[in-house]
This record gives C-alpha cells, sequence and structure tokens, in this order.
C-alpha cells in the first residue's frame, strides 16, 4: 500500500512539472519579439510594473506612465507635447491654437475631431473635465500639481476651456501652472474613471492603487506584456493618431520593449551589444563608444556635452540642523571650495558646460532662460568652485575656527561634522559627494560620504523634519512652460517647507519671506524688463545666502543610440527639430514616426 | 625555536611565499619614498588616463629643440592618423557616392587622399547610411585636413591687443628631450575614476588592506583560541554552550552575517578599524572547533595532569601547559584568517559596504570604484586588474606559507 502511494505521489510530482514546464515555456514564447519591428529601451524601467493606471499612484511604469523631457507619450496622451529644444507647445490630443483672455483668467482651445479612445469612442471635454476633477478629488498627481492653480475645466464636446484660480486681488494665482498642465497631465476617458470610481465604492486610496487593467487608451502603444524581466508595449493600429490632422501615419517599430536591467552597467553593456536602441542611461565617456570601439552608437550632438542639459543636480542644506541653518558662512564656504571641474570631468565625464561657460545661477543652460537674468548684475557672486583659500578666509571670518587644533573646525565648541549623502549605486553622484567630502576636508569641515539604499534614502530626505543628512543631493525641475519659476520655487519657495512626504521641492526646508515675495510676483507678471529684474534679485538672493548649490548640469533624459537595427533617429543637425527626449517624452515622441530599418 | 625556525625557512614552500610577502611590505614602506604625497589626492581631472608617461605639452613647445631627420617619421606619423581601417572606410564611401574605384591602390595615400578631396562632401547623406558612420566620417575628414595642413605648427600668443602674434614655429622634424621638459608624470598604472594615481593608492591600500587583515585575523584568533582552550580543556557544560554558540554561527554563512552586520551599522559608523572587527567576529568559528578538538586531546595527558595536581591554576595550565603544544597549528591558523580577511573586505567593499569611502583607500574600495564607473566594461584594466594581481598575490604568498608551515609542524604530512 506504502509502495502505491509512494508511486501515485512520485506520479503526481512528475506530471505536475511537467505542467509548468509546459506552461513557463509558453510564456516565454509569448514574448519572443520579432527583432526587426521592437525598439529596445533601456534606463527607463527599474523593477516590474505596478499598474496601468493614469490616474493612479505608485504605478512604477517609466514606459507609459512618467514623464522625463514631457510626458511620456506612448500609451497616455497629453493635450500637448512639450518641445525642450524650442520651448513651444505642440498640439496633440488638441488642436494648436490654445488661447487665453485678456486677463489670463481663462485658457481655451479645441480637441482634435479626429482624437479618439482604443474604444472608438471620441476624445471630449467631459474627459479632460473628469481627469481633472478626480484627480482633486482622490488628490493624486494631477490633482496635487494643478489642484492650488485650476479652479475649474469646463466645456462642451470638443471644446474646453480651463478656468485659473484667482487670488484675493482677483488675478489667475499661476498662469505658468496651467501651461504644465497641458503638457504633463495624461488625459484619461471619463467612462473608465466612472468604471474605477464604482469598482473602488469611491475610496481615494482605492483608486489610487488600483491596477488599471482595463484601462482605455489613447496612445499609439498599449501593454502587452510586463513581468520582472521586462516590459514590453504593442502598436495600436487603430490608433487615431493615423489621421492626416496629426501624424499622418502609425509610428514604425511594432513593439517597444524595455528589458529589466540590474544596474546601469547592465544596460550598458547591452547598448553596446545592440541588444538595445535607445539608452537613457549615463554612460561615462559615452565619446569612447565610437571613438575608441568604432561601435554604431551616437548621442544627440557629436561633441560634448552630447546632449541638451536642461537641470542641475543639487547639494541641499539641511536647514534643520543648527549649525547649517545659523552659519550662512559655513554654507557658502563649502560651496565654493567644491571642485566642480573635477565633478563635471568626473561624475559627468565632461557631458555638462562648466560653471565657467554657464556661470551659476537659478536657472538651467539653455539660452532661452539664460536671458533671464541680469549676468553682469551677479558677476561678483557667482563661483566657478575650488577656491579653498577663499573659503578658510570666510569660516575665519565668521568665527568658526579650529581651536582644539584637531585639524576641524568647531562651532560652539563642537566639531562641525557633517556628511554628504546620496543614493548607493548612483555612481555619478556618488562621486560629486566624494568631491563634495574632499572639499570639506580641504577647508577643515569634516564631512563624510553616505550612501543609503535609494528606498531608505527617499523615505528620509522627503521628510521636512529629517536631521540625519546635511547635504544631500536631488534634482530640481527641468524644463517645463513654467520653468524656471518652477526652479526658483523649488529652490526657494516657501510652498514646500514642512510638506510631508515631500517630492516637490526646497528639499532643505530654506526660508525666506523676501525670496518667497518675489516668487509670488513672478507668475503675473509679463512686462519682460521686470520678470529679468525679479529673476536677477533672486538670483542674488540664492548665491548669497546659499541654500543649496548645484554640481552640474545634467540632461533631464539621457539619449544614447544603438544604430545596428534602427536609424533615422534625431540629432543636433538634422533640421527637424526633434529633441533627444528618448523617442517618447513630449515632441521627442514624433521620431517613432520617423524611425528607419538599417539597410 | 631556533631549531624550530630552521625547519621552517627549509620548506621552500614557506619561503616562496615569505619572499613573496616581504617584497609587498618592502614596497609598501619603499614605494611612498620614492613617490611620497596623499595617495587620495586627485591629479587628473577626468576619468581613468591610460598607464604611461606623460609629458606636459606646455613646457615642451618652450623647451630647446633639436633636428633630427628620422627615415620614417613621416610614414609613422600617416600611419597614427591613417590606419588601414580608414581606409577600408575610405572606399566605403567612395562605393556610397558612387565614385569610379575600379583602379584604386589603397596602399597609394596620395591617390587615396586626392580622390578624398574628390568625392567628400559633408552636406551628402548618402542613402541608407547611418549616423555613427556619416559622423565617423567627418571625423575622418577632420583628421586627413590636419594630415594635409603642412609641416608645421604655428605656437601664436595673444598680444596686447588680444591678437594673436606668433612666438615660435615647429617643425616636423623638431624634437625635444624629455629631460629637458620640466614636467613628466610617470603614471605606470594610469589613473582611477576619480583621477588619482593608481600605483601610488593601490601601495596605499595594500597597506590598509593588509592591515584590516592583521586586525580581522587578530580578532578571530583571539575569540577563536580563547573560546577553544576553554571548552576544550573546562569541559561540560561550559564546552556545550560554547559549542552551541559556535554550531549556531557555523550554520549561518559567515558572509552573510558579514553582510548583515556591516548593512546594520550604517556606513557612517564604517571605518576601516571597524570592518576589520566585524570580520574578525564572523570568522572565529573553525579556529574554535579545531583548537577545542585538540584541547581535548591534550588535556588527559600525564604532564597536565601532574600540573592539575600541583594545585596549578587553570589559566596556567592552559597558557603553559597547553597552549604551547598547539602554538604551531594558531599560528598556521592566523595566518589564513589574515589571508581570508583581506578577501572578506574586498567583498565587502565591492557589494558597496566596506569602509566609508573618504578616508582611506582599500583593495576593495578601488574595485568598487572602478566597477561603479564600468572600468571593466569601458576598457580601462588598469583599475581594477593590479587590484585582483594584488590580492591574489598576498593570499597566494600567505596561503603558501601556511602549506609550507603546514608540512613542518603537521606529523602526518612530514617527510
Amino acid at each position: 500500500m506504502k509502495k502505491r502511494i509512494a508511486m501515485l505521489l512520485a506520479a503526481a510530482m512528475v506530471v505536475s512539472s511537467m505542467a509548468t514546464a509546459v506552461s513557463a515555456e509558453e510564456a516565454a514564447g509569448d514574448v519572443t519579439l520579432p527583432r526587426e519591428e521592437t525598439l529596445y529601451f533601456a534606463g527607463q524601467q527599474w523593477g516590474a510594473v505596478n499598474s496601468w493606471n493614469p490616474i493612479g499612484t505608485n504605478q512604477n511604469n517609466s514606459m507609459a506612465i512618467a514623464a522625463g523631457a514631457g510626458w511620456r507619450e506612448l500609451m497616455f496622451e497629453t493635450l500637448y507635447m512639450w518641445n525642450v529644444m524650442d520651448g513651444q507647445l505642440y498640439g496633440l490630443l488638441a488642436n494648436d491654437d490654445y488661447a487665453w483672455n485678456d486677463d489670463m483668467t481663462a485658457l481655451t482651445f479645441t480637441l482634435k475631431d479626429a482624437a479618439k479612445w482604443s474604444d472608438g469612442t471620441d476624445i471630449t471635454a467631459a474627459d479632460v473635465i473628469r481627469t481633472f476633477d478626480i484627480g482633486v478629488e482622490i488628490a493624486n498627481g494631477t490633482g496635487s500639481s494643478y489642484g492650488p492653480y485650476i479652479e475649474s475645466v469646463e466645456g462642451e464636446g470638443k471644446t474646453v476651456t480651463i478656468n485659473a484660480k484667482l487670488n484675493d486681488a482677483g488675478d489667475p494665482v499661476n498662469p505658468l501652472k496651467i501651461l504644465d498642465f497641458l503638457e504633463l497631465t495624461p488625459i484619461a476617458q471619463a467612462a473608465w474613471i466612472d468604471t474605477v470610481y464604482e469598482r473602488c465604492g469611491g475610496d481615494a486610496t482605492a483608486i489610487l492603487n488600483d491596477a488599471g487593467d482595463d484601462v482605455v487608451w489613447s496612445g499609439p502603444y498599449t501593454k502587452y506584456f510586463a513581468d520582472d524581466q521586462k516590459v514590453v508595449l504593442v502598436r495600436d493600429d487603430n490608433y487615431w493618431g493615423q489621421d492626416a490632422s496629426m501624424w499622418g501615419k502609425l509610428p514604425v517599430p511594432k513593439y517597444i520593449a524595455h528589458t529589466i536591467y540590474a544596474d546601469n552597467a547592465a544596460g550598458e553593456v547591452a547598448l553596446k551589444a545592440g541588444e538595445v536602441d535607445v539608452c537613457q542611461q549615463f554612460i561615462g565617456n559615452v565619446q569612447n563608444l565610437w571613438l575608441e570601439d568604432g561601435l554604431p552608437i551616437s548621442t544627440y550632438y557629436e561633441e560634448a556635452p552630447y546632449g541638451v542639459c536642461l537641470t542641475m543636480p543639487t547639494a541641499w542644506f539641511n536647514m534643520n540642523i543648527p549649525v547649517i541653518a545659523e552659519n550662512t558662512a559655513l554654507r557658502k564656504a563649502i560651496a565654493i571650495a567644491v571642485d566642480y571641474d573635477s565633478i563635471i570631468a568626473n561624475a559627468m565625464t565632461g557631458q555638462s558646460p562648466s560653471f565657467a561657460d554657464v556661470p551659476r545661477s537659478l536657472m538651467n543652460p539653455t539660452d532661452g532662460e539664460q536671458a533671464l537674468y541680469d549676468h553682469d548684475a551677479v558677476a561678483d557672486l557667482q563661483w566657478t568652485g575650488n577656491d579653498v583659500e577663499g573659503a578658510k578666509a570666510l569660516l575665519d571670518e565668521a568665527g568658526l575656527m579650529d581651536s582644539d587644533g584637531d585639524g576641524w573646525r568647531e562651532y560652539n565648541g563642537e566639531k562641525i561634522s557633517l556628511n554628504a549623502v546620496c543614493p548607493n549605486g548612483w555612481s555619478d553622484w556618488q562621486a560629486s559627494m566624494e568631491l563634495v567630502a574632499a572639499a570639506g576636508q580641504a577647508i577643515g569641515v569634516e564631512i563624510t560620504t553616505l550612501y543609503p539604499e535609494a528606498d531608505s534614502y527617499n523615505a528620509v530626505f522627503t521628510d521636512p523634519d529629517q536631521t540625519e543628512y546635511a547635504i544631500y543631493m536631488w534634482s530640481p525641475d527641468a524644463s517645463t512652460p513654467s520653468n524656471p519659476w518652477t526652479r526658483v520655487n523649488q529652490f526657494m519657495g516657501k510652498d514646500y517647507v514642512g510638506v510631508t512626504n515631500n517630492w516637490s521641492g526646497n528639499w532643505g526646508q530654506y526660508v525666506n519671506d523676501e525670496a518667497d515675495a518675489l516668487i509670488k510676483q513672478i507668475p503675473l507678471t509679463t512686462d519682460e524688463e521686470e520678470l529679468k529684474n525679479l529673476y536677477t534679485e533672486l538670483t542674488k538672493i540664492y548665491l548669497t545666502e546659499v541654500p543649496s548649490f548645484s554640481l552640474m548640469y545634467r540632461p533631464s533624459v539621457f539619449h544614447a543610440v544603438n544604430e545596428s537595427v534602427w536609424t533615422n533617429f534625431p540629432a543636433g543637425d538634422d533640421g527637424r527639430n526633434i529633441p533627444p527626449a528618448d523617442c517618447t517624452d513630449g515632441y521627442g515622441v514624433a521620431a517613432l514616426y520617423d524611425l528607419e530599418l538599417v539597410g | 625555536m631556533k631549531n624550530t625556525l630552521r625547519q621552517v625557512f627549509h620548506s621552500s614552500k614557506f619561503v616562496g611565499g615569505f619572499v613573496i610577502f616581504v617584497a609587498i611590505l618592502l614596497t609598501l614602506i619603499i614605494y611612498p619614498l620614492i613617490n611620497p604625497g596623499n595617495p587620495l589626492q586627485q591629479i587628473g581631472v577626468g576619468t581613468f588616463a591610460k598607464p604611461g608617461t606623460y609629458v606636459s605639452l606646455y613646457d615642451a613647445t618652450k623647451a630647446p629643440t633639436e633636428t633630427l631627420r628620422l627615415p620614417d617619421a613621416g610614414d609613422k606619423r600617416l600611419a597614427s592618423s591613417l590606419t588601414e581601417e580608414d581606409k577600408v572606410a575610405m572606399v566605403e564611401w567612395f562605393t556610397a557616392v558612387e565614385a569610379d574605384i575600379s583602379d584604386l591602390d589603397t596602399n597609394d595615400t596620395d591617390k587615396m587622399l586626392e580622390m578624398w578631396e574628390q568625392y567628400y562632401d559633408p552636406s551628402v547623406k548618402p542613402k541608407g547610411m547611418i549616423r555613427a558612420k556619416i559622423n565617423y566620417f567627418k571625423r575622418l575628414d577632420a583628421a586627413l585636413q590636419e594630415l594635409k595642413s603642412g609641416d608645421t605648427i604655428i605656437i601664436a600668443e595673444e598680444g596686447e591687443d588680444g591678437a594673436l602674434v606668433e612666438s615660435k614655429k615647429i617643425l616636423d622634424t623638431d624634437y625635444v628631450n624629455t629631460k629637458s621638459v620640466a614636467n613628466v608624470k610617470s603614471l605606470p598604472l594610469g589613473t582611477d575614476n576619480f583621477g588619482r594615481d593608481v600605483l601610488k593608492e593601490l601601495v596605499s591600500a595594500t597597506g590598509t588592506s593588509i592591515r584590516i587583515g592583521l586586525i580581522a585575523g587578530i580578532v578571530a584568533t583571539l575569540i577563536g583560541l580563547t573560546l577553544g582552550l576553554l571548552a576544550g580543556y573546562v569541559g561540560g557544560f561550559l564546552d556545550d554552550f560554547i559549542m552551541f554558540i559556535t554550531n549556531i554561527f557555523t550554520v549561518i554563512p559567515g558572509f552573510v552575517l558579514l553582510i548583515l552586520i556591516s548593512y546594520s551599522i550604517g556606513q557612517e559608523q564604517r571605518g576601516a578599524a571597524v570592518v576589520a572587527v566585524v570580520i574578525g567576529f564572523t570568522s572565529w568559528t573553525w579556529t574554535c572547533r579545531s583548537v577545542r578538538s585538540q584541547v581535548i586531546s591534550l588535556r588527559n595527558r600525564d604532564h597536565v595532569n601532574l600540573s592539575k595536581l600541583s594545585g596549578h591554576s587553570l589559566l596556567r595550565i592552559v597558557l603553559t601547559d597547553i597552549l604551547p603544544y598547539i602554538a604551531s597549528y594558531v599560528v598556521m591558523a592566523f595566518i589564513l584568517q589574515v589571508s581570508s580577511g583581506i578577501l572578506s573586505e574586498a567583498q565587502l567593499s565591492l557589494l558597496g559596504l566596506g569602509p566609508k569611502t573618504t578616508e582611506v583607500p582599500t583593495l576593495g574600495l578601488m574595485m568598487n570604484w572602478a566597477m561603479l564607473y564600468s572600468a571593466h566594461t569601458n576598457g580601462s584594466w588598469w583599475a581594477y586588474f593590479p587590484v585582483i594581481l594584488t590580492i591574489t598575490l598576498i593570499s597566494f604568498s600567505l596561503n603558501l606559507m601556511n602549506t609550507g608551515l603546514d608540512q613542518v609542524f603537521n606529523p602526518t604530512l612530514r617527510d
């Protein structure tokens, strides 16, 4: 009897293992993609996708629900596409002609007649209205980003009007933010939102966490396969955009695939091997890939900085720590002692203009933003770094001396000991923090580096009351219609002080009422001279008070392409005005319609 | 004692290991005297300068020149700017623009250049040619233009009115003696990702790593020895208890424990010494077990019993009657502990759990940074390979010494 049971058990095991083997094979068979029809990405998706819900939160879905140099337009589309190269909004779901009323309290536009959802229904004003309203109701990204600036969205049929929130004086709070809404908010279908709403019984948390498997989309791609190994989107051949009023054709690659790599090095190896076509990763000495290795890899520009730098990764001083908050001299001394040329040469391997080329301010290096402040007025305040003697003099003057002879300076009798923190494995940031620490050593301020895992880093640096990290890195906003205002607000605005789970800005909790008042004036200022004055004043405050200091300039997305399979990617001199936005972000998505197979 | 040492130094294996180890130690002492300075100083701006000798171009243009007419200078110059691959690529371009290449001889450089002049046009984009290739031809064209530009390079300085004033002409037959150039820097192993001199850093890191190994070895051996002696000699409940603890530590993989402890004490607390102690704390178990088993076999020997009968204290018996008999074994175990301590540090640092990075270089940290900067994928072998070689040499020499000692002291292996 026992024997028989054992036999049975063994047989059952064999059968079940065969069954699993078969199903595993089937699953693998599903995602064998023809190379000639697939565009492979790297550097966007790290880890498995959580959800496909465009009105939710924490999706970890970088190919479908994310923004880089503009919204990623593959599956969910915005009203307008942002082009970082010319600072223009290009119509996507909406027609090109948006118009403000005279006092900029309302903005009106029309939706494209051809614009349709994947289920064939028209995209109408009701969808835009519902997308905004649900955002405010459940406080998702859209709601919290634009709720404070938009009073209401209304309209009928294909015509939509966005009404600005007004302040006490009757002026719109911030018209710039409304333009951001146009290019950064993915529009979701009203009917689908209702379905989710019902399914979740109107519970905000449930809606935010809904997996959205039944989602209705408007973009040229939709979900095809996703697990912890890769994410694949497939082209929707019924995409409305093939109408002559939009692209007039379908995007070229049938599949968009993103293998989930363990780290940058793995993605880089895959790019070199031609397994990745478009790589959104920082690659040190990227020029060696073609100069030395002779690989068919190129970047947007042939020469350094190879890409378009739109943001400045910044070291934030934690104002919760008394020695930092009480000593402007200490902040400035550290900032001027740092060797930025080394950071740019080491951490960015030259893929950034230097602070001598583009003097530090609140602006990114694009011509448009650089023209917004008076360079001569702040020239005395700007620094290019590596000024150890100047830093020492500043500290001596402020009375921060080394009185006990141990080589480190003290404040109120206690050794000044700070840490410089960024997430582990972010090698370029880690190198920067090493150089900040080295600067500290040079001027007698103990700075040690600390590299926690990204999860714990995120939890700490977004906490407004933390005192664990003294100097830590994060990047302010790159390029949107509301910049540089948004970035300036992130550097010195009071809006974000004390906000819990603060992903929005002012991570150092710096408070300056004068600066805040100036920042509040900017959105309502249309006179260019006046605007320039305001930005110049703010730059002066920023460079004097040093609540944070930028370490380098950096693209918001990297864009290196391997032309083993696909070619005709956008490039700086091709006259097509397509930004280096990974063929996915904002107007960068236009690149997908022009791709060609090699040979 | 003298006899023992003589025996030990008769073992060729021990001597081999010893010589390598002493050579490494001597390098650690002597090299910093030749090349003093902070090993963490960033001399290079930029990453991974190749190994070699760097001559200051600035000084070289000011140094006195000699004229040398070397017969193959022109060919070498040509070869360095126009490789065979470039010639193949030129032909590829000619084909792409449908030039007549029926009677083209690729060895006839002048003819090739002439044709290039005739057919290359940067504004033409041959159909189907990828951008990387188009960029390549642009660079090739620039290199070829330089080749044609003549035999003279003119150095000009900015005059008072901002205009350039010619200050010197450099001919293709001008040579400078490296001795007369004020600044020549030899970087036998190039620079690392931070622009540090790899050789200098390597020497300093080896010192740190050996220190870490020594501390780890001492800690592990002390713990293992003490517990082993106690457990073996006292026996009874204490033996059970110590073995219980030891078994627990044996069952949990040491390296996992090491990772967990390193992670939990946090990077801020992790100096080199702390890491060394942590390594020591997680690697004492097998020393403890083998010391215990040897002590058990010793504790009923006659001389031990005699000592007991004479009323000697536990400490005295252990130290004078037992320890000397296992001393040779303990020394061998210690050597292996040092070796594995160095390896553990390297492994930990490679995972980013090593000592905090701004203070001292260690072998593991050098590899960690090389890996973070993809030295292994971008061909910068000098940033990690010498480190691996050094680790290998150290542990090889230590293991060789251990094997030599084993042959001398282990009765079963003795000739």
